[in-house]
């Protein structure tokens, strides 16, 4: 288990130097995504304050509560475009192509060198942006912060990011077994462009259902910031932990059985 | 001792596929009702390869030849049969297994089209846990053996076919695979490309012993590197044996074009095995039998053509012989 961590690590700074080359290749490749990606961070937040600034409560929290939520959404996403959205939105591609085959001849794991063979340095400075969100949230928040709930958001945060990359590669994964994949983007799509706007202590019934376990967009940044403002309970951190559970076992089960199903593009 | 490395018996590969009739309501009544059939990729192919040998595998397009080799790494699973490549089920994927052999795929690039090759190496080298001092000298090594020195700074994408395919190999035996799989590596390199890429795979097959498998589309490929070959069409083994009984056997006409300055006609006997493929006035193609071209050469020379080519029977005539004749090596 060491000697396979210890490889890992080496592939994926091999990777990163290897991304990094290719980013700087074409100038303009390097520097467009740190304006792209901000621009698109622009709107994103243009669109919450337009909402919520007609409106005082959602759910029970207050606006600073809703800042630290989209705070904390942004954040998930910034790391999931940082590290392997762009590498994971290409399965599809390389499944269709017959690409794949060239990533399982080689003796590391397929998913794993397709997952961050496209790191995107250019996501970084959302990271820093929903950072300081996060930070304006908690000023107009004023929860009773303390270190434990702190570190304890820092591991909801973590579990969450595990969740937001198996539910990518999960909907991805669907391409080993159907030759159309492309409504499952766009359900993705959907799902991320709702939660994000909305927490999930907002949703009820079958709504609850949908974002809570099926598509569980609804507690990725929801859990995380009930731990910080001490809205969390036991039952609901061994829900979220529940959840994380299911879904990994259930995408590692997919993409396996996936494999073994993958017929190869004719050449 | 047991030198064999690839065993396969009875390898089957199926596929279902879906088939929709013509228009609208075809498609209409598909959303209901589906129909498949299923296409025997591969049949009942059984195989043993020896440690160190060359072997051919050549067919017609859509024979299984690529199919094979993607069971053979591991890429797919056989649908019936057994199989063992270097003692491993390949479609295990284990990561020990997948060490030990290097597959390169001429429609297929590994490479980096933006990179160069040695940055390329680098995540190779990590890839397959290739310790500093054997990195460097197998780098040095396949930069001279290929002459890559001068590209290896350059990026991939401004290069040639062949500079590439020359790469592709490099990338592929930088940590010394025991088995080396070859789908189609000259497809669509010039001749002079084409023959050093030969001389490339000889040297590394009899220096190295690198056992290899290769499947082509030409003969010159099979003719000049492969010791063994297996001919396969529809799915089934054809023919396994000596290279060189198969070309005896069964390529049993040259193509001879003959193009002359001013219109000319060529006389012959009617009763000789002559077969006229093009006659235009400046220029014939015929197709002679093996033993006599030399007789045929020296009576169409007579005529003073100002240039001839000589040409071996294609890949698909000698398998369409080989399948009606019911060869057995």
């Amino acid at each position: 288990m060491r000697s396979r961590i210890r490889k890992n690590r080496k592939v994926l700074q091999a990777m990163l130097a290897l991304r990094f080359h290719g980013l700087t290749v074409f100038r303009l490749d390097f520097f467009a995504p740190f304006f792209i990606d901000g621009s698109l961070f622009a709107i994103q937040l243009l669109a919450f304050s337009a909402v919520y600034s007609n409106v005082d409560t959602v759910g029970g929290w207050g606006r600073g509560e809703m800042i630290l939520y989209i705070g904390t959404f942004s954040l998930l996403n910034a790391v999931s475009m940082t590290l392997y959205f762009f590498g994971v939105c290409r399965i599809p591609d390389k499944v269709k192509s017959g690409e794949l085959d060239l990533y399982l001849t080689k003796p590391v794991s397929p998913l794993f060198r397709l997952s961050f063979e496209n790191i995107s340095p250019g996501s970084v400075p959302l990271i820093f942006l929903s950072i300081a969100i996060l930070a304006y949230g908690g000023r107009v928040a004023q929860p009773e912060i303390c270190g434990r709930s702190v570190a304890a958001y820092c591991f909801w945060i973590a579990v969450m990011a595990v969740l937001y990359y198996e539910m990518e590669v999960l909907l991805r994964s669907v391409s080993l077994y159907l030759v159309s994949s492309a409504r499952m983007d766009q359900l993705e799509e959907a799902g991320i462009a709702l939660c994000m706007k909305l927490p999930g202590i907002a949703f009820y019934g079958v709504y609850k259902v949908i974002f809570y376990l099926l598509l569980p967009y609804g507690i990725m940044a929801t859990l995380p910031v009930q731990s910080l403002i001490g809205e969390m309970d036991g039952r609901l951190a061994a829900y979220g932990i529940f959840v994380v559970l299911l879904f990994s076992g259930l995408t590692a089960a997919v993409w396996k059985r996936g494999l073994r199903r993958y017929n190869s593009a004719s050449s | 001792m047991n030198n064999e490395i690839i065993t396969a018996e009875n390898l089957s590969k199926r596929y279902r596929r879906y088939k929709k009739r013509e228009g609208l309501a075809g498609s209409i009544v598909s959303l209901w009702k589906r129909e498949y059939e299923e296409k025997t990729a591969v049949d009942r192919i059984s195989l043993s390869v020896s440690k160190g040998e060359f072997v051919g595998l050549i067919g017609p397009n859509g024979a299984g030849k690529t199919t094979l080799i993607k069971m053979l790494t591991g890429i797919i699973a056989p649908s019936a049969g057994r199989l063992q490549v270097l003692g491993y089920y390949p479609n295990d994927m284990k990561n020990e297994f997948k060490k030990k052999y290097a597959v390169v795929m001429g429609q297929k690039s590994q490479l980096f089209f933006e990179l160069t090759l040695n940055d390329t190496l680098r995540l190779f080298q990590a890839i397959y846990e290739i310790p500093e001092k054997d990195y460097r000298e197998s780098k040095a090594y396949f930069t001279e053996l290929f002459g890559l020195e001068k590209l290896m700074d350059v990026q991939v994408r401004t290069l040639s076919l062949g500079e590439r395919m020359k790469m592709e190999l490099m990338a592929a035996l930088l940590h010394g695979p025991e088995v080396l799989f070859l789908d189609e590596p000259t497809i669509g390199l010039d001749a002079v490309a084409s023959k050093q890429i030969r001389g490339f795979l000889k040297e590394i097959n009899e220096r190295r012993g690198t056992t290899i498998l290769l499947t082509s589309h030409y003969m010159e490929d099979i003719k000049t590197l492969c010791g063994r070959t297996v001919v396969i069409n529809g799915g089934r083994k054809l023919y396994d044996g000596e290279t060189e009984t198969l070309f005896e056997r069964y390529q049993r006409n040259k193509r001879i074009t003959a193009a002359f300055s001013e219109p000319t006609e060529v006389l012959w006997n009617a009763e000789e095995p002559v077969r006229i493929l093009e006659d235009s006035p400046c220029k014939k193609v015929y197709e002679v039998p093996k033993e006599e071209g030399k007789r045929f050469l020296e009576r169409l020379m007579s005529y003073e053509p100002t240039d001839i080519g000589i040409e071996e029977e294609e890949i698909g005539t000698v398998v369409e012989r080989i399948y009606e004749e019911g060869a057995h090596a």
